[in-house]
């Protein structure tokens, strides 16, 4: 059991390893790539099945017990993450089978791929600030490496600024990380929340987990600190700003629902700054969207409004706006990482990712067209695919607290991501392709790719049509984060030796 | 359990026709015309039960968390409509096999077809509003694919596209009415929904959630404001335009008006809004389909008008209107859909659709003039026929009507629509069929097979029974379907064809003898028309959506113009907006701790900082010089360490800071070595404000947590890093045992690192940056020595002692300042002077290390360490040590931390020397300057081998 709450970051950072130790052996890092993110899959899907049944796995790490030691714990929420995150990770190395380009560039891939998965499990397991820092780190450099394969100077632009921008954040973060131990004394997750939630909290620790959730605003690319997304996303390679768009601004957000829950569970002032925050980040993601014309950069502007729609939930902060969140968080990743993938071999196949260059693609790929349909419909929520029970729930939950015109938003939000598929299904599928039909190029090597978007397709209507369980699941989830006994457990609970 | 078998045949057997193609297009549309047609004898089961007045449900649970289940029902309303969708989708498949062309991929059509159908079905017989919400949308999607079908139209996309903006905005509109609905209500199942009249309409909340649901309606079914995505959908193939524009999609709206009757209406918000839209779609929409050329456009406009009737009819909220809107709901369906298919009959044969080319079709197309001519005097409102019937109890309905306390309104504009309805309805006839034969027909007109006009003459054949037996062949249906939508007793009528001379009559012939009399004037109305204005709906949608485009596109070049200036002025100032907005949002004391006192030793290092850090702001530009003044930064953060009594930070950020600026001077030498001025002064002036508050800001932060005392764990660590951890330098025992797991991270962080540095690097040798490099020229004069005698001799001296004082200090590391990190940088910059000092090539030589490997096996030595306690039984990286007695030794203490710090020791060397080695092999790119293969540029050793001749 043990064993299995560090897992997460065992598992892709062993493969890490072995991929080092293999470098020059191309497929061998390939199969053990493959594997490692299968196993991480699995491990996930334990977890969920563990944290469905009411355990919640906590390891003093050590030994040494809370809060001077490292607490790594795992409740539904961050089961879930976890089991998500092996599946887009697969769903990428999967992917990252094709052969094309150079051989060096797809095997760093492999590599620098169990990076990123080692610093984003971490982040979603561990009960210490401090710690979550560290894997923001790790995932950060993961991404460096990663937006930046294949170089170029279009990607090595779209890096920098990647680079820089997530940098501060980071700095930022770190910064209140301090704050929070020179004012409350503690790192520990848990222990935290206890003071706040007794009244205790001195201002400066106010005011740091207010520059925290700022750090975490610009990770999830939130308005008005979300320059960074679309200014990058589009330049990297294709399974890469898959990862990306489903995984990195969700470390973000899931960040701010662990912070945000645990110390204020109570709907307060920071959760009316953050109901603005939502309400524009939605609006202005779409808009951004509609004055796109290349599919990622239209996509990358989706995410940014995506987002939106989670920290709406958070600001909500009533159990079924919090459970809404997580829902949406969940089927958020599946299906905007598999849109990345589409758009990437749409752009593969159609020699451009301009709009205007594109097409054909229904009558030579319907397959294609089908599969893109699927996940498209699903973020703009229609119904019964998974996006529709995300914006659903979301909708209820605004009404219901009488917050009618975030729940107006959300909804205006939803026809403007349809009509900006639309665009795309119309652009890239139904019109004729400018070259003509010969232009449009399919190889067998795309077969690796059809697997992870049919797999994640799949997924989507699978979370849509099941959504009972996977609703109560979420709904469970937002209980245990309204209330964390868990998490205040791991500290009382004699963990030393 | 067959009613929920009804609504999932049409989406069971939508793959039929994909998979039946392959066989032929006959049996492909045999396939799914037996789906239908099976679904409709299940439904025909039910007659007899809904006809007694039962209503038949079935149900599962879905979601019951949101109160989502899986209940249908049928009952009378149900019934006709799922009558009308199955049936006359029936006919429609038989057409369109012989409507669609050989190129025309027909198993996609059919599967489109099926999945519309299958979706009206669910809307009508579900008994969940959320489960009605669900196959509402799915009809906006199936019949987007179906309006689109001829992909290679742009404007099927484009009208497709609209239909699809419009109906689904409703759709989102009318997600948001149900849920307030379902709030009121306590529920979403419409039974319940249904029960609670009173409490619904008491509710503050009823007025918004009318309007909201009315939203969907009033979208769905094409009603004014709304109506104008309709005609542009007519880029369908005809089969299409008739199912859905005549029978199915654009009652969706009328049928949930229907269905919300009982509890929705009788107010006057509902009569305002509902009446009031209906009654001027109807005027306005016959106005513009009298003038349309288009047969399929005037079809659609008349269609509008149609349903805005039938709108009207239940907005008034009285019993008896809600029987006429039902009656007319079934001739409608009936005599338009025969129209439609009649329309595409006349375009199939004659290759044109347009008016004006047509005319004296009656001798050359009999069969198809005489149906065109019943189902249009049908729609025109002719005795005998059924639009007859349904108009006169329209007429009646709104002869009895005041609109805000004038009797007159409604009556004058009902006639008025009954008059353009029949102008317009005679146009089709006359202008189509009558006049002179043409010789210019795009096609040779003649009688289309029996397969396209027998389903129009079916529903034909209907037009004229309804009409003359109505209550033979309608009476019972109306009776029951009314009866569902009343929710009450319904009022006792008959529906015959004479009533007596009423004033429905006098409007009756009114309107055709001034509808006939507009016609006979037709083009000095027309005249009368052109001169007008037009508002084209398409153009104003379009100028919405640009609009819309045009002003994102502002917003997003506002705010997102790919300066990465602009975007860290964004973060950095909403830090200090929100960090402001905190700090004075909370109550504050000063601290309580005392000051110490400053002396000389502070004092001299502190104006040092302070100078260098705005000498920096000054110089940065000079990229060499702006790297030693941070350098000098760095230095005194580190003498403040040992001020402070932190020898192990302060060891760590010396030796971090000359390792840094090592590298940083080795990449800065293939760089610019200034930077451009870019930015104006206004955009300085913010920087600096923002830098300046930030900067204060933070500054304030340090302040307030030094001047107080705060509970730390620091007490927990000193005390037990001795016993529990084995080690009595606290630092070390923090970063290898009691927070290992950083560490951990952090070595994996700087493995990563590097391997991503070589991987660019590696990258960027081989592409366009390598043939660059081998045409550099360095723009810095280059040493003539560059690897001087002297420095070669004092680092091949040193690097033995450097290493032995690197093993020293990772030996102490557990119990004194030192450890794995701080070593490995130690050992790593006695690597790198040597590199600096006998030159890349040289060293490269000495050197057979794989760093890779290097930085693989200390992370992996790291996680050993971990893992071997867990394989004990232990918490991951949980330590043990203990102590050891060796002669001459003496007493020694192993702990396991030791192989955990070697692990850091590993990665810290092998990422700094990877770094190192691949920056070096940039160097070694460059063609101009010579590979040294020795040591020195002048080497004695090589002096005296030849015998003192100089080289």
């Amino acid at each position: 059991m043990k064993a299995l709450a560090v897992a997460p970051v065992f598992i892709p950072l062993i493969t890490l390893l072995i991929g080092i130790m293999l470098r020059p052996y191309h497929q061998q890092v390939k199969v053990v790539s493959l594997v490692g993110a299968a196993l991480l899959t699995l491990v996930g899907i334990r977890l969920v099945a563990l944290a469905n049944a009411d355990v919640v796995l906590a390891v003093q790490l050590g030994g040494w017990e809370a809060p001077y030691g490292i607490t790594v714990i795992i409740d539904r929420l961050s089961a879930a993450m976890v089991a998500i995150t092996g599946i887009i990770g697969l769903a990428a190395a999967l992917y990252g089978l094709v052969r094309e380009g150079n051989p060096d560039v797809l095997r760093n891939f492999h590599i620098f791929l169990h990076g990123l998965l080692a610093g984003v499990c971490g982040a979603f397991i561990t009960g210490d600030v401090f710690n979550l820092y560290v894997w923001f780190e790790v995932l950060l450099i993961g991404s460096f490496a990663l937006i930046a394969l294949g170089g170029g100077r279009r990607r090595l632009s779209g890096t920098m600024t990647y680079v820089v921008l997530n940098l501060l954040a980071t700095l930022v973060f770190l910064l209140s990380a301090g704050l929070i131990y020179s004012s409350t004394g503690t790192l520990n997750m848990g222990e935290l929340g206890l003071i706040f939630r007794a009244g205790e909290a001195p201002p400066a620790a106010t005011l740091a987990v207010v520059m925290m959730l700022v750090s975490f605003a610009i990770k999830a690319a939130l308005f008005p600190v979300f320059g960074w997304l679309p200014a990058s996303y589009h330049v990297a390679w294709t399974p890469v700003s898959a990862l990306f768009a489903g995984l990195l601004t969700k470390v973000g957000v899931y960040a701010m629902i662990r912070i945000v829950t645990l110390v204020w569970p109570e709907y307060g002032q920071a959760h009316e700054v953050l109901l603005w925050v939502a309400c524009a980040t939605m609006l202005v993601g779409v808009l951004g969207a509609a004055a796109q014309n290349e599919v990622r950069r239209i996509l990358s502007f989706h995410i940014v409004s995506q987002v939106g729609y989670m920290i709406l939930g958070l600001a909500l902060a009533s159990p079924l706006a919090i459970a809404g969140a997580v829902f949406y968080l969940i089927h958020h990743i599946v299906v905007k990482a598999n849109l990345f993938f589409i758009g990437g071999i749409a752009a593969r196949m159609t020699g451009s990712e301009r709009l205007a260059a594109m097409g054909g693609l229904y009558a030579k790929a319907p397959w294609l067209a089908i599969l893109f349909a699927i996940p498209a419909l699903s973020l703009a929520g229609i119904p019964p695919l998974s996006g529709f029970w995300a914006k659903f729930v979301l909708v209820k939950a605004s009404l219901a607290d009488g917050f009618w015109w975030a729940a107006g938003v959300a909804l205006l939000t939803g026809i403007f991501t349809l009509l900006s598929m639309s665009k795309i299904w119309n652009e890239t599928f139904l019109k004729a392709h400018p070259q003509g039909e010969k232009a449009i190029r399919i190889d067998d090597e795309m077969r690796w790719g059809w697997w992870a978007i049919s797999g994640l397709a799949a997924m989507t209507v699978l979370i849509g049509i099941g959504a009972g369980p996977v609703m109560e699941y979420a709904i469970a989830a937002a209980g245990q984060l309204a209330d964390p006994v868990v998490y205040f457990q791991a500290i009382t609970h004699p963990g030393g030796r | 359990m067959s009613l929920a078998l009804i609504v999932m045949l049409p989406f069971l057997g939508a793959v039929l026709p994909a998979l039946m193609i392959r066989a032929g297009r006959g049996a492909c549309a045999i396939a799914t015309g037996s789906v239908t047609l099976l679904a409709f004898a299940l439904l025909l089961t039910h007659v007899p039960a809904v006809l007694r007045g039962e209503v038949v449900q079935v149900g599962w649970e879905w979601l019951p968390a949101l109160g989502l289940n899986v209940t249908f029902m049928l009952d009378g309303l149900g019934l006709l409509f799922a009558g009308l969708i199955l049936g006359i989708g029936l006919l429609i498949i038989i057409y369109a096999r012989f409507y669609l062309s050989k190129d025309d991929p027909m198993g996609a059509f059919y599967t489109y077809l099926l999945l519309f159908q299958g979706a009206m079905v669910g809307i009508v017989m579900s008994d969940n509003i959320l489960l009605l919400l669900v196959f509402w949308e799915l009809t906006s999607l199936s019949s987007f694919l179906l309006i689109g079908f001829w992909r290679h139209l742009p404007e099927g996309r484009q009208g497709a596209r609209m239909a699809l903006a419009v109906t689904g905005a409703g759709g989102l509109s009318m997600i948001a009415g149900m849920l307030i609905l379902g709030n009121i209500a306590g529920s979403y199942e419409l039974s319940v929904i249904l029960q609670n009249r009173e409490l619904i309409q008491a509710s503050p909340l009823y007025l918004p959630a009318l309007i909201l649901i009315l939203g969907g309606c009033f979208t769905k079914s094409a009603q004014f404001p709304f109506h104008f995505w309709l005609p542009h959908a007519m880029a369908a193939p005809t089969p299409v335009s008739a199912y859905l524009h005549s029978a199915t999609m654009v009652k969706a709206g009328i049928f949930l008006m229907a269905r919300m009757w009982p509890v929705l209406a009788g107010t006057d918000a509902w009569f305002y809004l509902v009446s009031t839209a209906g009654l001027a779609t109807m005027v306005i929409a016959a106005w513009i389909a009298l003038f349309k050329d288009d047969l399929k456009g005037l079809l659609a406009f008349s269609t509008v008008s149609h349903l805005g009737l039938v709108t009207m009819l239940f907005g008034f909220g009285t019993p008896m209107a809600a029987v006429a809107g039902v009656f007319h709901i079934i001739n409608h369906a009936s005599f338009k859909a025969a129209l439609f298919m009649n329309a595409g009959i006349v375009d199939h044969e004659t290759g044109t659709r347009d008016v004006k080319r047509l005319g004296g079709l009656l001798f050359l197309m009999p069969i198809t003039a005489t149906m065109a001519m019943i189902a249009a005097a049908s729609m025109a409102g002719m005795p005998l026929l059924n639009g007859f019937l349904s108009k006169e109890m329209m007429l009646e309905e709104a002869a009895q009507t005041s609109w805000a306390g004038q009797g007159w309104i409604v009556p004058v504009l009902a006639t008025l629509g009954a008059v353009f309805s029949v102008a317009y309805s005679f146009r089709y006839i006359v202008h189509v069929f009558f006049g002179p034969k043409r010789d210019d027909y795009p096609a040779k007109p003649h009688d289309p097979p029996a397969g396209l006009w027998l389903p129009p003459a079916l529903l034909v054949a209907l037009v004229v029974l309804i009409g003359l037996f109505p209550e033979t062949f309608a009476g019972a249906l109306v009776r029951v379907a009314a009866g569902a939508v009343i929710g009450a007793q319904v009022p006792d009528f008959h529906l015959s064809i004479w009533h007596g001379f009423t004033p429905a009559l006098w409007m009756s012939v009114v309107a055709v003898v001034v509808g006939l009399t507009l016609l006979r004037l037709y083009p000095r109305v027309r005249a009368l028309w052109q001169a007008g204005p037009h508002p084209e709906a398409k153009a104003m949608f379009d100028a919405v959506i640009d609009s819309v485009v045009l002003a994102s596109r502002l917003l997003v070049l506002g705010l997102h113009n790919g300066s990465l200036q602009r975007y860290l002025a964004f973060m950095i100032g909403a830090a200090v907006v929100l960090g402001f907005a905190a700090f004075f949002g909370t109550t504050h004391a000063p601290g309580g701790r005392d000051t110490l006192p400053v002396g000389w030793a502070v004092m001299v290092p502190w104006v040092m900082l302070l100078a260098t850090a705005l000498l920096g702001v000054v110089l940065h530009r000079y990229r060499f010089v702006a790297l030693i003044i941070i350098g000098v930064v760095g230095l005194v953060v580190s003498i403040g360490f040992v001020y402070l009594s932190a020898p192990d930070l302060a060891l760590t950020q010396i030796s971090v800071e000359v390792a840094t600026v090592i590298l940083i001077l080795l990449a800065l030498y293939f760089l610019p070595k200034s930077s451009p001025i870019e930015s104006t002064n206004g955009r300085r002036l913010r920087d600096a404000l923002l830098a300046g508050v930030g900067g204060l800001g933070v500054g304030a932060l340090a302040w307030a947590v030094m001047t107080r005392d705060f509970a730390t764990l620091s007490g927990y660590y000193l005390e037990q890093a001795k016993p529990a951890g084995g080690g009595t330098n606290v630092v070390n025992v923090i970063l290898v045992d009691f927070r290992g797991f950083d560490t951990f991270g952090e070595i994996i962080v700087l493995g990563v690192a590097a391997l991503a540095i070589f991987a660019l690097l590696d990258g960027a040798l081989r592409g366009r940056i390598a043939r660059s490099l081998e045409g550099w020229v360095p723009d810095d004069p280059v040493s003539a020595d560059r690897h001087p005698i002297m420095m070669v001799v004092v680092t091949r001296v040193m690097l033995p002692l450097a290493l032995i004082v690197g093993v020293y200090i990772f030996l102490r590391g557990h119990n004194m300042p030192g450890g794995g990190f701080i070593a490995g940088l130690v050992v790593s910059i006695a690597l790198i002077m040597q590199y600096m000092a006998s030159g890349f090539g040289w060293a490269q030589q000495q050197m057979r290390v794989d760093y890779h490997a290097m930085i693989g096996a200390g992370v992996l030595i790291a996680a050993a360490t971990g893992i071997a306690a867990m394989v004990m039984g232990y918490p991951f990286l949980t330590s043990a040590f203990d102590y050891f007695h060796l002669p001459i030794v003496g007493e020694f203490e192993l702990t396991s931390a030791m192989p955990f710090d070697i692990g850091v020791f590993l990665t810290v060397v092998g990422a700094v020397m990877l770094a190192l080695a691949q920056l070096s092999n940039m160097g070694l790119r460059l063609a101009n300057l010579p590979v040294n293969t020795r040591p020195m540029d002048f080497d004695p050793a090589a002096l005296r081998a030849d015998g003192g001749k100089e080289r």
